[in-house]
């Protein structure tokens, strides 16, 4: 069976959320009339558009071949957890002990499995993020726990 | 003030220390991140939009301008040496640059990138002159009706004009312009999408939206690929000089290119890209050795680089004269401007003349320092493309979050920048375009507001978008681009059909 399933599952989404934009737009803000229009027309029009758009992506995904596509699961994660541990952490544990594990997680994804170079790239970062943010621009962040 | 007068004035102001510095580092850092596959002009100007809150308006101007430009230089280096585009805008230059290299001649391929490119920007800068003033004067006639009638073309024209799936590309588009919506609606005061969230009042984080859709995004997919570039050949300073019959073959090409360029890139929504592409196509189309396309002609390399050049420059005509932004990049521009309260538009000639002079001073003076500082230091540049990707984007990603962070003091948005970084990894794996989504949502705003104003003026009349000769000359441009994008994908699909079948 013939599927662009990027295209299919794309478009069924945008459509999704447009419809929901629409519903959610008409269940709680005014609409108005063309000549004083309320703060929901904007969205609702906005919302059938992407409704009518996403039906148009999906669509024709139903009878086509689709490219393959490679989900970075390995690289997603480990940015993905080096930046919530980042905004977790900040206020609590200070930059300096945040931005070391950070960077630690980060460099998870890396192809090099040796662990030197991690641990010299999260001083250096380390280093780098307090001189120019703390230091250089004197931007209000706890450096240590507990300030 | 006039263009010469106004343009000393401008040299006045660029010269002073505190911005020329400014002016210095971002076409440094530009051609750093051009030159560096996997970071490119859009990740590194929203990188660096919370720092221009500590700078002077001016200074921050000129500095995110020098990164854009710069940036254009620095693509090329990857593109020729290693056929790895830097930037997209040089993408094209992979098809003769790259073979050049490969006959050993990478050093006239870098020369012709670079004296075209600074050929394509001082001709923009021209343009730019040019036509922002006369643009500016033109726009004092502009009521809201043309205002959201032209920003709505210029939606409608980023999101068909050499788009392969224009529904994708325009489904960015509303997709972006949703999430503008989100926040204080400042006509009712009505808080709008919110879901209970206080930190949503003001609206989505622009610094957070940009840094997710295009650091967080570009890290995650460039992790893999960046490791396999391979190392880049040595090049020595005198490999630089042409030929004489090479030398030849560079001020047509570069001339056309530029044109082409400062045309496409004053257009709002269509930018950089798609002049260089349109660049090297007239190359071919009209060279007498079209043959040599695609294995070394430095036709191929004078005229799309000049092209993208002299379009990163007039792109500023519609940002700076009329507070429209013609592409993503110039959209994060408009954002840094509103940041540091000055609205663009017809009145900033006037209201803020330092501004905006100095900003085209600086082009000068950064393409110049660009032209005399490249040639010297382009072998540090290829070290450059030595250095492994392992070690840049674990500092990527902390200086992302420090970033938005700092703009308001805020884990809520290094939280948003997270979510945002899936989304725009989701987008690009499925092949739709996340910075159609920025420009929307940069956009809505100030479509929602004009179109509001304009039909309460016109007394809820649709019809005062084409009583009024300008703006129906944007609407009916708008609707020919929309047909044009639907016929061609209709011929496009039945000509699939015929070679399915046979």
């Amino acid at each position: 069976m013939k599927r662009d399933i990027p295209d299919l599952v794309g478009g069924v989404l945008l459509a999704a959320i447009g419809l929901f934009v629409v519903f959610y737009t008409l269940a709680h803000y005014e609409i108005g009339s063309l000549r004083r229009m309320g703060p929901g027309f904007f969205p609702t029009v906005l919302g059938a558009a992407l409704a009518l758009l996403g039906g148009m992506v999906a669509l024709p995904a139903l009878a086509r071949q689709g490219e393959a596509i490679h989900i970075a699961w390995k690289e997603g994660l480990a940015v993905l957890a080096a930046i919530l541990i980042f905004a977790a952490g900040l206020d609590r544990l200070g930059l300096v002990l945040v931005s070391l594990t950070s960077v630690l997680i980060a460099s998870l994804a890396a192809p090099d499995r040796r662990i030197g170079w991690r641990i010299v790239l999260a001083l250096v970062v380390t280093a780098l993020s307090v001189a120019v943010f703390s230091f250089g621009l004197k931007m209000t962040v706890p450096l240590w726990p507990g300030r | 003030m006039n263009g010469w007068d106004g343009f000393l004035h401008g040299l006045s102001v660029a010269t002073q220390p505190g911005v020329l510095i400014y002016c210095v580092l971002g076409v440094l850092l530009g051609t750093f991140v051009g030159v560096l596959p996997g970071i490119g002009a859009m990740a590194t100007i929203s990188l660096l939009l919370p720092i221009t809150y500590y700078l002077s308006p001016e200074a921050a101007l000129v500095m995110l301008a020098g990164v854009y430009y710069g940036s254009q230089y620095g693509g090329a280096v990857a593109s020729i040496l290693l056929r790895l585009p830097g930037t997209p805008q040089s993408a094209i230059t992979t098809l003769d640059g790259y073979p050049l290299a490969q006959q050993g001649r990478a050093g006239v391929a870098l020369f012709t990138s670079m004296i075209s490119s600074f050929a394509g920007s001082m001709i923009g800068i021209l343009v730019l002159i040019l036509l922002s003033g006369a643009l500016a004067q033109a726009a004092i006639a502009f009521g809201a009706a043309e205002y959201a009638a032209m920003m709505i073309l210029g939606l409608v024209a980023a999101s068909t004009v050499g788009a392969k799936h224009p529904a994708k590309s325009m489904a960015m588009v509303v997709l972006g312009l949703i999430l503008g919506c989100v926040g204080t609606d400042v006509n009712s005061g009505e808080q709008r999408f919110i879901f209970g969230q206080t930190e949503l009042m003001d609206g989505i984080n622009l610094v957070a939206l940009a840094m997710g859709l295009f650091g967080v995004a570009e890290v995650i997919s460039n992790i893999r690929v960046a490791e396999r570039t391979g190392v880049p050949p040595r090049v020595a300073l005198r490999d630089f000089l042409p030929s004489r019959a090479e030398l030849r073959r560079i001020p047509f090409p570069a001339l056309r290119g530029a044109s082409l360029g400062s045309f496409f890139g004053a257009l709002p929504g269509t930018g950089s890209t798609i002049s260089s592409f349109l660049a090297y196509a007239t190359e071919r189309r009209i060279s007498r050795r079209s043959e040599q396309f695609g294995k070394g002609a430095i036709e191929g390399i004078a005229g799309p680089e000049a092209a993208n050049n002299a379009a990163a420059i007039s792109a500023f005509v519609p940002t700076l004269s009329l507070g429209i932004p013609g592409d993503p990049i110039m959209a994060l521009m408009l954002g840094a401007l509103v940041i540091h309260g000055v609205q663009p538009g017809p009145m900033m000639l006037d209201a803020r003349p330092d501004m905006f002079w100095g900003l085209i001073a600086s082009f000068g003076i950064g393409n110049l320092l660009l032209l005399v500082l490249n040639l010297p230091l382009i072998g540090i540049w290829v070290s450059m493309l030595r250095i492994p990707f392992r070690w840049l984007y674990p500092a990527i990603l902390i200086f992302v979050s420090l970033g938005v962070y700092s703009v308001r003091g805020s884990s809520f948005d290094i939280f948003a920048v997270a979510l945002i970084g899936v989304i725009g990894y989701a987008l690009s794996l499925a092949r739709f375009n996340p910075a159609l989504l920025l420009l929307g949502f940069v956009l809505g705003p100030l479509i929602e507001t004009n179109l509001r104003r304009a039909l309460l003026i016109g007394r809820g009349d649709p019809m005062v978008f084409l009583q009024r000769p300008i703006a129906a000359a944007f609407i009916l441009a708008a609707g020919a681009l929309i047909v044009m994008a639907v016929v061609q994908v209709l011929r496009r699909r039945s000509t699939d059909a015929v070679e399915t079948e046979s």
